[in-house]
């Protein structure tokens, strides 16, 4: 027994190099977590024992109005004595987070916790995971300091009750902004617009067939043109120029090339024009019209 | 004599060459001799690194931040007085004036005595909070020296920080263990975002008193992560200022000392390669960035010419690249400018508020710079935008550019034309059959014969 008892600390010595001195080290025994919901009796809500070497292992909730408490006696080896440090650790192991709440510590190591959900950082209220509570004992000397997890705690709250967000000015990257342009002007369907040009290049052969129908024709034509030829050709050639111009003018010409264009069309249209109508008036004097 | 002078410019150039980014004056406060030596090896250092190292008492007549109203020093070190506070040369708003004008400060805390108000009430400028006694001390009573601090638990053993955040450059990182021997623990406000810690406590440290006997549950402030044993705090004109929590660690007796953890091997402390970082950082030598050319012009095949490079305007929807060159300068010279991991450079479009907001990548390097770039379209809003870099980071220089163009509308003859939008074909056959009609009608009214009977009913 002594011999079993000697070697222990040994062991320990050997695999974590520890000082001989070490070998006595922090604890606590007599521990209960206890959750009260608000105005439960003493003994109301969740109470549970555990010890350093067997951690609870079903999360502990802990509800928006609900006490917290946390009792357990502190030991040096295995006699009762008041450390320097007795905490409680709340750390949550993804993001880093960690705030201890300090024991109460009486002369005889009866340590004792209350927490409510008010004190802890809003952080933690936003934690979505069990946080780890972790007992955390030490004092000054060469007595190895005490610090494991003994539960795991589950801060549940009221999902409609909102919380402040806590977003604090950081420098970080900011999120990217893509500009939504507007949407580009949008046509017809092409069988629509195609349906309408038809109609509209039909009213041309509409009215050739009408005028037909009522009799107009060409057959003063060779008449005009052996009376008056060249005013003739000038008059419908700078009619027909004119139109080419508006054409250009459409597809690339600018007004200064226009205006120059139109304006020689025109003189030629007004001269050879006041001819080709006297041409026109003199068929009517003749009673041709 | 051409040699001479020669010689004299690459003695010059040496010289420049181990410098600060930001001058080499460096004004050393602290309060007597005996105390300076025992940080030789620190001021052979910092003077091994090309700094102008000078010495002066708190208690000096002499000693004056400014003269003629400009900095007489670049950097400023400012060890902790034995006396209460720092004299009337240094008083809280001739610090804060020096952190204005763009000079650097290292302060250096210790939690042997208790720190001034003088101290505190500079800090608190900065965001930084003392406990309210300001003579608390760090306890870890996992992570301590056994074999200076066996009873006491003062002496912290560390390792050298990582990255602050994933995104964010380690400046302070590396193999090896700090000591550091009663830290007096700061913590940070937390709104703002130019203060940073640069190593925290571990999270079972706590701080108390000493002169008190076991401290009351409700006299706890702060513990764990929440301490920080070094913080920093960069001004907006990104000035340094950095407290350091453990002005012993920085002793020529805890550069090379040997320590050893509870459960740990005994091993020497890297002290002396962190303050090489620290100061490095803090008298900026590292963490600093220069912008060099900024280039923005249209996305265009090939080479683009010197008249088409920063127009003064652009028009709506227009294919545009922007590409930015910054420096990054590491002890002595400049070097290309990486990003951390999960960091970006982003460019604004911005006209009041952002419209683009972009990452630039990486697409050339240079000797000294990284040029970093990338291709948007102009938003279809016209106006004054402006291309901004806003690159502000924990532990590095900000960068803020702004450069400003017009974005204008289409131009008459910059719209699509009528044939070939669909809808329009309507409208152009329109008028062309009324030009083929007005041409017919001229033809048919020139040279039309009369019917024959109904001339007759009309005579």
């Amino acid at each position: 027994m002594h011999l079993w008892q000697a070697t222990l600390p040994f062991c320990l010595l050997a695999s974590a190099a520890l000082p001989a001195a070490a070998a006595s080290g922090w604890g606590f025994t007599d521990a209960t977590v206890a959750v009260q919901p608000k105005g439960a009796g003493i003994n109301g809500g969740f109470k549970e024992q555990f010890s350093s070497s067997k951690p609870l292992s079903k999360a502990v909730s802990f509800a928006g109005a609900d006490t917290l408490r946390v009792t357990l006696t502190t030991q040096e080896g295995s006699s009762a004595k008041r450390p320097h440090q007795a905490f409680l650790l709340l750390q949550d192991a993804h993001s880093g987070l960690d705030i201890s709440y300090p024991f109460t510590v009486k002369e005889n190591g009866k340590s004792r916790v209350e927490l409510t959900q008010k004190e802890l950082p809003l952080q933690f209220l936003h934690l979505a995971d069990p946080v780890d509570a972790r007992v955390v004992i030490g004092s000054f000397g060469s007595s190895e300091a005490y610090d494991s997890s003994v539960f795991k705690l589950s801060i549940d709250r009221d999902p409609h009750v909102p919380i402040p967000t806590v977003e604090p000015a950081r420098y970080g990257k900011l999120p990217e902004i893509h500009h939504i342009f507007r949407d580009a002007p949008s046509n017809p369907t092409i069988i629509i617009t195609l349906a309408f040009v038809a109609m509209v290049a039909a009213a041309l052969p509409v009215l050739a067939g009408l005028w037909l129908l009522l009799g107009a024709n060409v057959n003063h034509l060779p008449t005009a043109f052996k009376n008056a030829p060249l005013p003739h050709a000038l008059f419908l050639g700078s009619l027909i120029a004119f139109e080419g111009i508006f054409f250009l003018y459409y597809t690339s010409w600018n007004l200064f090339q226009t205006l120059p264009a139109a304006a020689a069309a025109g003189a030629v249209a007004f001269l050879s024009g006041s001819r080709a109508l006297g041409e026109v008036q003199g068929r009517r004097f003749a009673g041709l019209r | 004599m051409r040699w001479c002078l020669a010689l004299l410019l690459c003695c010059f150039l040496a010289a420049v060459n181990a410098l600060s980014s930001s001058g080499s004056r460096l004004l050393v406060v602290l309060d007597d001799s005996t105390e300076k030596s025992s940080f030789s090896t620190l001021w052979s250092d910092l003077e091994g690194r090309g700094y102008d190292v000078s010495f002066e008492s708190p208690k000096s007549d002499k000693l004056s931040l400014f003269e003629h109203g400009e900095r007489a020093y670049d950097h400023l070190l400012v060890l902790p007085p034995k006396s209460k506070g720092l004299g009337p040369n240094l008083t809280p708003k001739h610090i804060l004036d020096f952190l204005n004008k763009d000079g650097n400060i290292l302060l250096a805390l210790s939690g042997k005595s208790a720190t001034s108000s003088a101290v505190s009430s500079l800090l608190l400028e900065a965001d930084v909070h003392l406990s309210s006694d300001r003579s608390a001390v760090v306890i870890d009573h996992f992570n301590y020296d056994t074999i200076s601090a066996a009873e006491k638990h003062d002496v912290l053993l560390l390792q050298r920080p990582g990255s602050l955040r994933p995104d964010i450059k380690a400046f302070f990182d590396g193999e090896g263990v700090l000591a550091l021997p009663r830290v007096a623990p700061q913590t940070l406000g937390g709104e703002s975002a130019l203060v940073a810690p640069i190593l925290r406590a571990p999270n079972t440290a706590y701080a108390y008193n000493p002169k008190e006997e076991i401290p009351a549950a409700e006299d706890i402030e702060a513990t764990g992560s929440q301490l920080n044993i070094v913080s920093t705090m960069q001004a907006r004109n990104s000035a340094r200022f950095t407290v350091l929590g453990s002005v012993e660690a920085l002793e020529d007796k805890w550069f090379s000392a040997s320590v050893k953890t509870p459960n740990g091997q005994k091993t020497t402390t890297v002290n002396r390669e962190f303050a090489k970082q620290l100061t490095a950082w803090t008298f900026k030598e590292t963490g600093v960035l220069k912008v060099g050319e900024i280039k923005h012009h249209l996305v265009t095949d090939g080479e683009v010419a010197l008249e088409d490079l920063n127009p003064k305007i652009y028009r709506i929807k227009n294919e545009t690249f922007f590409s930015i060159e910054i420096s990054e300068y590491s002890y002595d010279k400049w070097v290309p400018f990486e990003l951390p991991a999960d960091d970006e450079l982003q460019l604004e479009f911005t006209m009041l508020s952002p419209f683009h907001r972009l990452a630039l990548e990486p697409t050339s390097r240079t000797e000294t710079s990284t040029v970093y770039s990338t291709k948007f379209v102009t938003p279809d809003q016209h106006g004054i935008f402006s291309f901004r870099v806003n690159y502000k980071r924990p532990f590095l220089t900000s960068v803020e550019e702004k450069h400003e163009v017009t974005v204008r509308h289409f131009a008459h003859d910059e719209y699509a034309r009528s044939w070939a939008i669909s809808a329009g074909w309507v409208w152009i056959a329109g008028l062309w059959s009324v030009i083929g009609g007005f041409l017919a009608f001229v033809v048919v009214w020139l040279y039309s014969a009369p019917v024959a009977d109904k001339t007759k009913k009309t005579q």
